[in-house]
């Protein structure tokens, strides 16, 4: 008898023997590094430059070169990580919690419920996420919080989807059958049954979205509705700046867009690696 | 007073495409400790009867639309549903087909077993765990304490079959509704879960439903038998009446299409032919007359009711005695049934009658088909013609 490492400690197992995922998994944990440890990683400070080196080319002291205003470029990418996850994860987690409880609602109980939930996502899906974006940070006005927020409000509708439409299919699936005959409560079956087996396809579903996530927010940066202070080392905000030099000083695009890349290429490959190797249909 | 009885029962599923017929007026009674076979072709109505008396249909397509269910003499219908869940797993359980999908992938089968036992009892968790350890040995799980800990997908169909009985006889119900439960294992395997099922039935008293479409799981497990076909019961007896004397031509088609190993060399094996009827067309005539060998133009017209065989004998539905009761207008006799077909020196199947409801059905057909491909109006007028049919109405035409 093979040892029982449970379902995740396999599916564990199956995602380390996943190539493409490692490398994904390797790219996260850069940019986990830089994000945690970026004060400690370098000496300069990402908002105070020295203005007689501005726009200098990457040279062993400023491996990145050096912006505008004097700034080391390599501070300011691995400060910007931070920016990144920070507002990435939470928007994240609460598209997650806000469009799973609507999702859970809608198809755990069905009837009206079910018809409300689903036609609001309609309508927020009527409209591109960016777009969404957009409003909501015209609206709420400019800033971190309010990016997350509208970041957030995008993607809950898929969420919600993804869940309830989970939902549906294992309610008429036979162990949900089986424990509706041996007696159970429907907010047993509903939380012990249907959500744990629901739950995979939104956690691959998250890490995918948190790769576009990034992407947004650097694109909601560098349309300029980035964070308040435009000082801000955020990775979208410095391509702004840079474009209007990117024949003189191409250094300048091109490592904030790596950044983002990166970023977002390590979340997609762990995403697809997950949505393998949790995938029931391939358990053994 | 019988354990369960089922008077009348009809089931219907309204569905996007038209109304499912599933059930239609079904009666049946179990007996405290009997086994009960209920036979038939998938999708007659088997499963969907013991989905109604658990109140388990799939809502809201699913619908009793008529008749009584009474466990213990109680009318099921009239039971809250607060009460109707202590019911189920405590006084009535189930088995169902396939033990791959029955079990929920993401918990361990001690978080299972115990869940349902305390569902139901008073128990703390560690009694509730040395209880379902009990289970498990009791159907033969070897090192019962370890495999509690596994998952599902780390047992054989067999040992998985093994821990759903487990579970269904957790709380020592008094009837056990068996949904073809060794359809999906092996057959080395089938027998063993089969002996398992008997002996644990038996020792406690639990009447058992054991559905199935295998008349050799019958004639070994059960006591007395229902064959149903569309919706319908149309043959019911004591097991052994029902083998020795099939009335039915369903029964007798199902008893001929088993391959034997005591007849003689060369004797064919006599299918049915044909396919069940589409039950989302309402019931007309006989359901078994499209594909029967002794219909008569009545059988086209009304659907027999479930009559006893000698007429005048007084009824008994349950017991050894159980009345042999069938639905039909034209039954084969005992030299018939023994041979599979007709011997009646001229007898000739009765064709349907003109009128029938397949003509109609084959114009929609034709007539949807071509109305899609928008073809010249006289070559749609000819073929209808050629089978028939009358001209399609203009407005049904280049939609």
């Amino acid at each position: 008898m093979r040892m029982s490492h449970g379902l995740w400690g396999d599916a564990w197992r199956r995602l380390l023997r996943n190539r493409p995922a490692l490398l994904g998994l390797g790219l996260i944990a850069v940019f986990l590094v830089s994000a945690i440890a970026a004060q400690w990683l370098t000496p300069y400070d990402p908002y105070r430059g020295v203005l007689a080196q501005r726009l200098q080319p990457p040279t062993l002291a400023h491996l990145m070169g050096t912006d505008l205003q004097g700034r080391d470029e390599l501070t300011r990418v691995l400060y910007g990580a931070r920016i990144s996850l920070q507002v990435g994860v939470s928007a994240v987690v609460m598209a997650f919690v806000l469009g799973g409880v609507a999702g859970a609602l809608a198809g755990g109980f069905g009837g009206w419920i079910d018809a409300v939930v689903m036609r609001v996502t309609d309508v927020m899906l009527a409209v591109p996420g960016i777009l969404l974006a957009i409003a909501i940070v015209a609206w709420l006005g400019q800033g971190l919080p309010q990016l997350m927020i509208a970041i957030a409000a995008s993607y809950t509708p898929t969420f919600a989807r993804l869940l309830r439409g989970s939902l549906l299919v294992l309610r008429e699936s036979d162990y949900v059958t089986a424990a509706r005959s041996e007696g159970a409560t429907s907010w047993r079956i509903l939380l012990r049954h249907m959500l744990p087996n629901a739950l995979t396809p939104l956690i691959v579903q998250a890490t995918l979205v948190l790769a576009t996530a990034i992407i947004d927010i650097a694109g909601l940066g560098f349309l300029g509705l980035g964070p308040q202070d435009p000082a801000t080392p955020e990775w979208g905000t410095m391509l702004t700046d840079a474009t209007e030099r990117i024949y003189s000083t191409p250094w300048l695009v091109l490592f904030p867009g790596v950044a983002i890349a990166t970023a977002a290429i390590g979340f997609n490959l762990l995403g697809d690696g997950l949505r393998e190797s949790l995938d029931p249909r391939l358990k053994r | 007073m019988a354990l369960l009885e089922v008077r009348d029962l009809v089931v219907r599923f309204r569905t996007h495409d038209g109304t499912v017929y599933a059930v239609n007026g079904v009666s049946l009674d179990v007996e405290q400790g009997e086994t009960l076979g209920l036979v038939g072709e998938s999708g007659c109505g088997k499963s969907v009867t013991n989905l109604a008396v658990m109140r388990l249909l799939p809502r809201p397509a699913g619908r009793v639309e008529g008749g009584q269910v009474c466990f213990e003499g109680i009318d099921l219908a009239a039971v809250p549903e607060s009460q109707m869940r202590e019911l189920r797993g405590r006084d009535i359980a189930m088995i169902f087909q396939d033990p791959m999908t029955s079990l929920n992938p993401v918990l361990t089968i001690e978080e299972q077993m115990v869940e349902t036992i305390r569902a139901h009892r008073e128990v703390g968790r560690a009694e509730a765990r040395d209880r379902a350890v009990e289970l498990l040995r009791t159907v033969g799980i070897p090192r019962p304490e370890t495999r509690l800990k596994s998952f599902p997908h780390q047992f054989s169909g067999g040992m998985r079959q093994r821990v759903m009985i487990a579970m269904a006889l957790a709380l020592q119900p008094k009837l056990l509704i068996a949904d073809e439960p060794t359809t999906a294992l092996d057959v080395t395997i089938q027998a063993q879960v089969l002996e398992l099922l008997q002996r644990l039935t038996s020792e406690r008293g639990t009447a058992v439903i054991l559905i199935t479409h295998d008349l050799g799981v019958v004639a070994g497990m059960t006591r007395r038998v229902y064959v149903m076909y569309a919706g319908f019961v149309v043959e019911t007896a004591t097991t052994a009446e029902l083998f020795a004397h099939p009335r039915h031509p369903y029964t007798v088609g199902l008893l001929h299409s088993i391959p034997r190993l005591d007849a003689s060399e060369g004797e064919p094996l006599i299918p049915i032919e044909g396919t069940p009827p589409d039950l989302r067309r309402a019931p007309a005539g006989c359901p078994f007359a499209p594909r029967c060998a002794w219909r008569l133009p009545a059988c086209w017209k009304q659907n027999p009711t479930l009559e006893p065989l000698e007429p005048g004998t007084i009824l008994e539905r349950t017991g050894p005695r159980a009345t042999h009761r069938i639905a039909c207008w034209n039954p084969p006799s005992g030299e018939e049934a023994a041979a599979g077909r007709p011997l009646r020196e001229g007898f000739v199947p009765a064709s349907p009658p003109e009128t029938a409801t397949g003509g109609a059905a084959s114009g929609g057909l034709v007539a949807e088909d071509l109305v899609v491909f928008e073809p010249e109006s006289e070559f749609l007028t000819a073929l209808l013609g050629a089978h028939g049919l009358p001209d399609p109405p203009e407005e049904g035409r280049g939609r």
